[in-house]
């Protein structure tokens, strides 16, 4: 039933036979298992509470999985100590539904922050950021689109530009993956295509692997490159966005009924 | 007319017999509350009046008493100004006061923040926060003049043992106002800054304190304030010097009361002064709430 697709590298990111008990009812991954590419633009589909977002946080362990294995550029994540774990996340950055970022602050400020899991304890902690961090962070703002509001406080955007403040925060870490957690559940409908194209462009242009959990299919298809479709915990469907039928999508969301009407893209 | 009372008389009727279903409602039931209550007011009532009946007055007119304390406040508040103390020797006892405040304060403030993050529950693990939590209650709940005459103990009555006791108190009261400032920071904040590698004090200095810095500085002022009549009491009651002690030589080795006036107006004025500041702040966290 799960094809896996055709990789354009060595898998960057291994996930094996990942069990995740919250408490010993229903597990909520069930036995997950995937492998991802460089570059790979990675769409989870699946129902509300189908564990997209439990898996998500244990890739970069902010869950621990109950049995299983997660590899991360060949290193076994579970077993790191916290200095080491500290490094992998480094290299992960993380984009959420609510953005996330400290509203009181600036730009510029909130887009360091993505810095401080390369730097020592005590620079980190003053805020000394190098003139080189400044200047990557100052381009990816412009890159994005918020040259002008590089000095406002984030409390003053609107939800469009604080996603893309979250996005410069995860690319200033210089990730190779970068885990989406609903990034344009919150938007609408305008926000989410330059949310979806700006991360397209930058799994592209900087070779960065991208999972990003999804409510709607419709963007699924039309910008990844791969789906992995969840439900109850289990992935039941792997495959190209063009492998994807309107019976396929029916078994992922349960019955025929609960599946969302989709737009095909080309 | 007639039309009118006839009317009136047929309204009657049904009131009246609402009236009488609603007699017949069953009594509301006497909750436990409700028989502590009445047992209360009713042992109050029964002591007021006895110990009405009962009071000594020490053959003292009662009257007479009342019109020479009505003499006395006309003296200390009209007629303030006194031979021991010149105006600027008691702006300069009140600046001593306000030192102890500051002083009580600024260590306060300083131990109270590393308490308060082991205090917040999205910072530190439920067991400390809960020891954090309990030690801290059970500071507060000892008054501060205490603390300060424990500390007397071994600091000696003074201003040592004033600043040692205040500081105390003002812990407790910190930890608790900065650790629920942390914790309107949203876990998912520090979730993120987590996953991307940062670790605690990163986080803490970063994101943590940046967020509550308005709250932070309000609480610590309003402490300030609170400290400034605690240092004023203390002059008095612990031998703190400041223009506590100085109020309580005047009322009661001297028995000036113009001088007693002159302290009193000075402790307005700067607690006046205070106040105004601290509702300022007190408004600043609303705004930043809205």
């Amino acid at each position: 039933m799960t094809q896996i697709s055709q990789l354009p590298g060595a898998p960057l990111l291994e996930v094996s036979h990942v069990m995740k008990n919250y408490d010993g009812t229903r597990p909520a991954l069930d036995d997950i298992s995937f492998s991802i590419g460089k570059g790979e633009f990675v769409a989870v589909i699946g129902p509300s509470g189908a564990g997209k977002s439990t898996l998500l946080r244990c890739i970069n362990r902010m869950i621990d999985v109950s049995d299983g294995e997660v590899r991360f550029e060949g290193v076994s994540v579970s077993q790191l100590n916290r200095r080491d774990l500290k490094k992998v996340r480094s290299k992960i950055g993380m984009i959420f539904q609510h953005y996330n970022l400290v509203e009181r602050l600036t730009v510029i400020e909130n887009v360091l922050h993505g810095r401080l899991g390369s730097k020592s304890t005590l620079s980190g902690a003053l805020g000394r950021y190098s003139r080189d961090e400044k200047r990557q962070a100052m381009e990816l703002i412009s890159m994005l689109g918020l040259a002008e509001h590089v000095y406002q406080r984030c409390d003053r955007l609107s939800g469009g530009q604080k996603q893309r403040v979250g996005i410069a925060r995860a690319l200033v870490q210089d990730p190779k993956v970068i885990l989406c957690d609903e990034p344009i559940a919150s938007l609408d409908p305008n926000a989410s295509k330059v949310i979806m194209e700006q991360l397209k462009r930058f799994s592209n242009e900087m070779h960065i692997s991208l999972i990003v959990n999804l409510h709607q299919v419709d963007v699924a298809l039309r910008y990844s490159d791969r789906i992995l479709g969840v439900n109850k915990g289990r992935i039941v469907f792997d495959g190209r966005p063009s492998e994807l039928s309107p019976e396929r999508i029916a078994e992922i969301y349960g019955t025929e009924l609960s599946a969302p009407r989709v737009r095909y893209a080309s | 007319m007639t039309n009118a009372l006839d009317t009136m008389s047929g309204t009657d009727r049904p009131v009246g017999s609402m009236v009488a279903s609603v007699s017949r409602l069953p009594a509301r039931p006497l909750t436990k509350e409700k028989v502590v209550i009445r047992l209360l007011l009713s042992v109050l009532a029964v002591t007021t009046v006895y110990a009405l009946a009962h009071l000594d007055d020490g053959g003292v007119n009662l009257l007479q008493a009342a019109s020479d304390t009505l003499a006395n406040l006309k003296i200390i508040f009209l007629h303030p100004g006194g031979p021991h103390l010149s105006f600027l020797k008691a702006l300069y006892e009140v600046v001593i006061t306000l030192g102890l405040a500051f002083l009580a304060t600024l260590f306060g403030a300083f131990i109270a923040l590393f308490l308060g993050l082991l205090g917040a529950q999205n910072l530190a693990p439920k067991p400390v926060t809960n020891v954090i939590k309990a030690f801290v209650a059970f500071v507060r709940a000892v008054p501060t003049i205490l603390w300060v005459l424990i500390f007397a103990v071994t600091a000696g009555l003074g201003a040592t043992a004033a600043v040692i006791g205040m500081t105390f108190h003002s812990v407790s009261y910190l930890t608790k106002a900065y650790s629920e400032s942390f914790e309107d920071l949203d876990r998912s904040v520090i979730e993120a800054l987590k996953a991307s590698g940062a670790n605690w004090w990163q986080i803490v200095f970063q994101a943590v304190i940046p967020s509550s810095s308005t709250y932070l500085l309000s609480w610590t002022f309003l402490r300030f304030e609170m400290n400034f009549a605690n240092a004023v009491v203390m002059g008095a009651a612990a031998g703190a010097s400041g223009v506590g002690f100085d109020l309580y030589m005047a009322s009661g080795y001297y028995f000036d009361l113009r001088e007693v006036g002159l302290i009193t107006y000075l402790i307005l004025a700067f607690a006046i002064i205070l106040e105004t500041i601290a509702i300022r702040m007190k408004n600043r966290i609303k705004d930043d709430q809205a």
